[in-house]
């Protein structure tokens, strides 16, 4: 028997509502309900960290949490970072160090960073590596996910 | 993922109550981290999911009076940050540390992955270590057990479908308990243990005292070493017999053999890490 539900969550600094199946993911209910679909899935199973989201300040994945649990909950996703035109300090890093090849794991990527710097200022890169152990990339590597990160990290300071 | 009807309660005691209403057509759902993958992949979907997550009694760590109450809805995120761990019991904050990523600690909570008894979880060791103790809740009352008693097989508990694990405590006897954990998997990050171990113990005269040695991931439960406990147990602090109690550790396990790695491999490594985390522990002990 299905269930449906009315949820509102913020998304990127607005209410959104909208009628779900209790069923659905987080993930699916931005990607599906809200058209968000800067937000990707990759394993579903809270593996790959492609569906990382930053809730209520926090980084979770958007694949292990239903649309239902995060009624009323903050959601940043990675179309929250820029503003309009004006990339995020985080995303004018990836592309200057080419922080990405085909760009699956990016968003996962950048929402984890954005969560991390935001709460610290200056960070090692073995405190980078740590904070994006659960983001799996398949095509770079990830030295120059570090290396955007740490440059990011210096321009978030300065500004 | 099959459809469910979805609840979610905004106290323990209405959580209780329709719990036994409604079991055992009835699963809860906390931090979902594993519980949710377990629903994508089932077709033995409940008819009915319950979360817990935000119930507010199931939060908090603080100072009670007979030690330190956990509640079962503390993120493994809160448990890394919080002072009253760091003071009494911060063998619990490395643990925790080693537990997924980021991602997956900010949801998980440290209830769930007790009653999701894994033999790989790596709460378990630490507190079993710490003679851990959990509240219990059903319609007839709260129930305290230890935590050995919670564990039954792989993903069996003795809770019963109508209660909740509200709670848990470490005893007084055991804040600031001198206590290492130490978890070996196959990567730094997101790994499953191939074995986890912790030890506790106090040093009295120069010898052990109240010593506590437990491995997971290499029984059907996590398990306390009671003959390596024993071995050592009142002898005076000497580096062969901390070597030798890791040997007998190893006749109290029962490894599988996988594709991860051998059971001689992982016998190997209980030697390794319960010899290593009683000298971590020793380390730390005042030697009075």
């Amino acid at each position: 028997m299905a269930d449906n539900r009315e949820i509102t969550i913020k998304v990127n600094g607005k209410d959104m509502t909208t009628y779900v199946e209790t069923r659905l993911s987080l993930g699916d209910v931005l990607r599906e309900h809200f058209h968000l679909t800067g937000t990707h899935l990759g394993c579903e199973h809270g593996v790959c960290g492609a569906c990382t989201v930053v809730v209520d300040g926090e980084p979770i994945r958007s694949c292990l949490m239903l649309g239902v649990q995060a009624h009323g909950k903050e959601v940043t996703t990675v179309e929250g970072l820029s503003k309009g035109e004006d990339l995020h300090p985080i995303q004018e890093a990836f592309w200057k160090n080419h922080g990405l090849q085909c760009g699956y794991c990016t968003p996962g990527f950048l929402t984890t960073l954005f969560s991390f710097l935001e709460n610290n200022s200056d960070p090692t890169e073995r405190e980078i590596r740590e904070a994006i152990s659960g983001n799996i990339c398949r095509c770079t590597g990830y030295q120059n996910i570090v290396n955007a990160a740490l440059d990011a990290a210096k321009v978030m300071k300065g500004s | 993922m099959r459809p469910f009807e979805f609840i979610k309660p905004d106290s323990e005691a209405s959580a209780i109550e329709l719990l036994g209403k409604l079991s055992p057509n009835v699963r809860i759902l906390a931090g979902g981290t594993d519980y949710l993958v377990d629903l994508k992949h089932t077709a033995d979907v409940p008819k009915t999911v319950m979360d817990i997550s935000r119930l507010p009694e199931l939060k908090g760590i603080d100072e009670v009076d007979d030690g330190l109450r956990i509640g079962a809805g503390v993120t493994h995120t809160e448990i890394m940050q919080n002072p009253l761990i760091k003071k009494y019991a911060p063998a619990m904050i490395h643990a925790a540390h080693t537990i997924g990523a980021v991602q997956t600690r900010n949801l998980g909570t440290i209830g769930g992955n007790l009653v999701t008894c894994v033999p790989s979880m790596d709460s378990g060791p630490t507190l079993v270590a710490l003679d851990a103790e959990v509240n219990i809740v059903g319609k007839d009352g709260t129930r305290r057990i230890s935590l050995t008693d919670l564990f039954v097989g792989p993903r069996k508990t003795s809770l019963k479908s109508n209660e909740l694990l509200t709670e848990i405590i470490i005893p007084k006897r055991s804040l600031g308990k001198p206590a290492n954990f130490y978890k070996f998997g196959l990567r730094k990050g997101q790994a499953l243990a191939l074995v986890n171990a912790a030890s506790s113990l106090w040093i009295k005269g120069g010898c052990f005292k109240d010593l506590r040695i437990s491995i997971g991931a290499v029984a059907p439960v996590v398990i306390r070493c009671l003959k390596a406990e024993k071995y050592l147990e009142g002898k005076k602090i000497d580096e062969k017999l901390v070597k030798e109690a890791g040997n007998i550790a190893v006749t109290e396990a029962k490894p599988i053999d996988d594709f991860r790695a051998s059971q001689s491999y992982r016998n190997d490594l209980i030697a390794v890490l319960v010899t290593r985390t009683i000298n971590a522990a020793i380390d730390l002990a005042d030697k009075d």
